[in-house]
């Protein structure tokens, strides 16, 4: 199938200003994030900011990238005043060649979940609309100073979720012929187009995140942007179907990303995504508070941060060191396999995503669904505030599926993880030992067999909003 | 637990610079006169302690500014979690003597929770009050 040959829809994302057509109204939503988080009540129940962001963003971004795609970030709202921005001045400067990686953004990942725990930002419209601007700002900032797609490739933790989600999803943008892409000699799609009189002059943009349509494989560093559809020639790139999670199981050379068994931090990367989905559904149940008393109990401290900081040690360190360099040493030992331990992390940390996705789609599902429609009432609030009630009166009873449902998804979600990440592991094994795969198999299974059950376990706990573990 | 009510008490928001606050009441300060509804003081215990999730009775104590107890007032609870995207929980309650009215909430899940109350007195005057119910315990 390709997306892109499908009645009307097809035609909407060839059209030169698809993209732009969907970044405005998110942009215009998140201006409205924006405001009622700084001026609108506090509460974060009753707070587009907190509500839109926390319960339907997260939500529906899992969903969309689990049944399509990255198509976030070809709406995403951040990029329309860099847009805005590049139509006034072009940025001079290359983005520096040592944070030409995932170290950065990655680690800005984690700030973030720190940050939405230490903050309870989930509970705060002022700070979510800060975390919103500020998004809005860096990505103006990075941008305005540095060339091509800088900031989605080497910044924005949110794309780098995108990403690594994405490689799960069952479409990409893709050429459609390669004996086309052999004959062609202009190589629009990443060089994209210029006016024939005035070179300088870009007419339509090639692929900024340095991905060559060709040697592009999956769907990493890929935000949808269309410009390599919009840019060739010969109507030659498509969005097609495609079996999900295949592209973990490759080691080809890739454009723009190399091979991943040699990106340390991608596979770092990896491992955070799948091992920080843990962790943010561990600080959603109530067995956190009792770990959080106990380690202020053998620590004698008692401010959050430096306990929050123990425990992100533990999940996103300490237990993948663990578990990963023990599943590493047995095949080794089992297989025989010659690589060393960092190198076999390196290559099954890509097995862990399916499962990763599985947490983060389960935890934000059950958000998503459980409270799909309170978004109604706090727009019809928002709406009478600023004297506008044709919305009528709120309908603050408005909730979304029982909470059984939500968990017998979540569930599904789980058990999907967990077999998508036992399928893409053996596929590994098998390309690290042809004739007895199941030694290389063994350990790695292993792994996502006790990180499923501590899924599993954590998901039938009591769930427990946070807030006042250490005021108990 | 068993505290007064107060008007500025329990509204989160106490992180936004104090520039801002110093505007905002400036600008309040400026057009408005006191409002008789600030002397309504709202005493409330909610029991049996320590909360679990599960059902909770709320008994609220409603007096004038001259501490004289407020009698024939109407009052809608509505029990939020701190968290969006949660169902909140409704109620109303019934007089159960001179300013006491009683009525009962189901936390359905452990965490923070918020009530808002929405009172309306027998001048027909609204006001609308809130507390925090912090820490509720699984069942």
């Amino acid at each position: 199938m390709d997306l892109l040959k499908v009645p009307v829809l097809g035609r909407f994302l060839h059209w030169r200003h698809a993209r732009t057509a969907l970044q405005i109204p998110v942009f215009a939503i998140s201006l409205l994030m924006v405001l009622h988080g700084l001026f609108g009540p506090d509460l974060a129940p009753r707070n587009l900011a907190t509500t839109l962001t926390w319960v339907h963003f997260r939500g529906a971004l899992v969903l969309v990238l689990l049944v399509a795609g990255n198509f976030f970030c070809m709406a995403c709202p951040f990029m329309l005043p860099r847009q805005v921005a590049r139509r006034l001045f072009l940025p001079r400067f290359n983005w520096p060649r040592r944070l030409r990686n995932k170290w950065l953004s990655g680690g800005l990942f984690i700030a973030i979940l720190f940050a939405y725990e230490l903050f309870d930002l989930w509970a705060s419209p002022w700070w979510t609309a800060w975390l919103i601007l500020a998004y809005f700002l860096g990505a103006l900032a990075v941008d305005s100073v540095f060339k091509h797609a800088s900031f989605c490739k080497f910044v924005c933790p949110i794309g780098q979720f995108n990403f690594v989600a994405s490689t799960i999803s069952p479409l990409e943008v893709q050429v459609r012929d390669h004996a086309i892409c052999d004959g062609c000699g202009t190589r629009d799609c990443i060089r994209g187009r210029r006016e024939p009189e005035n070179p300088i002059k870009v007419t339509q943009r090639g692929c900024e995140l340095a991905l060559f349509q060709p040697l592009k494989t999956g769907n990493m560093d890929c935000t949808f942007c269309l410009d390599c559809v919009q840019a060739c020639p010969h109507d030659n790139v498509g969005i097609t179907s495609r079996v999900p999670a295949n592209e973990l199981t490759l080691d080809t050379r890739r454009s723009g990303i190399g091979l991943f068994s040699r990106r340390k931090d991608l596979a770092a990367l990896a491992i955070v995504f799948s091992f920080g989905a843990l962790l943010n559904a561990f600080g959603m149940v109530t067995p956190v508070y009792t770990l959080q008393s106990f380690l202020a109990g053998i620590l004698g401290v008692r401010q959050e941060a430096p306990l929050l900081g123990v425990i992100f040690m533990l999940f996103l360190v300490v237990e993948p060191v663990l578990l990963l360099g023990l599943a590493a040493w047995l095949t080794r030992k089992w297989s025989g396999s010659s690589r060393g331990i960092l190198p076999l992390i390196g290559r099954y940390a890509y097995g862990l995503v399916p499962l990763g996705f599985g947490v983060w789609l389960s935890h934000y599902s059950f958000h998503f669904l459980n409270g799909l429609f309170t978004f109604v009432p706090v727009f019809q609030s928002a709406a009478a505030r600023t004297g506008w009630a044709f919305l009528g009166e709120p309908r603050w009873d408005l909730g979304g599926l029982p909470e059984g449902a939500t968990y017998v998804i979540g569930m599904g979600f789980l058990v999907l993880g967990l077999i998508g990440s036992l399928m893409v592991i053996y596929r590994l094994a098998e390309s690290e030992l042809v004739s007895r795969p199941i030694r290389a198999f063994a350990p790695w299974a292993g792994v996502c067999v006790i990180l499923w059950l501590s899924a599993l376990w954590l998901m039938s706990q009591p769930m427990q909003m946070r807030g006042t573990f250490l005021a108990q | 637990m068993h505290m007064p009510v107060g008007r500025s008490q329990g509204v989160t928001g106490s992180r936004r610079p104090a520039s801002i606050l110093a505007v905002l009441l400036i600008l309040v300060g400026c057009q408005t006169s006191p409002d008789p509804a600030d002397a309504v003081s709202i005493e409330h215990e909610v029991a049996p302690q320590p909360l679990h999730v599960g059902v909770s009775t709320i008994d609220l104590k409603l007096t004038d500014a001259a501490g004289d107890p407020i009698t024939g007032a109407r009052i809608h609870l509505e029990g939020l979690m701190t968290h969006p995207g949660m169902r909140p929980v409704f109620n109303e309650a019934r007089e159960a003597g001179p300013g006491r009215y009683q009525s009962s909430l189901e936390f359905k899940m452990a965490g923070d929770w918020i009530v808002l109350l929405q009172i309306t007195l027998p001048n027909g005057q609204k006001l609308e009050r809130q507390f925090d119910v912090k820490g509720v315990l699984p069942g």
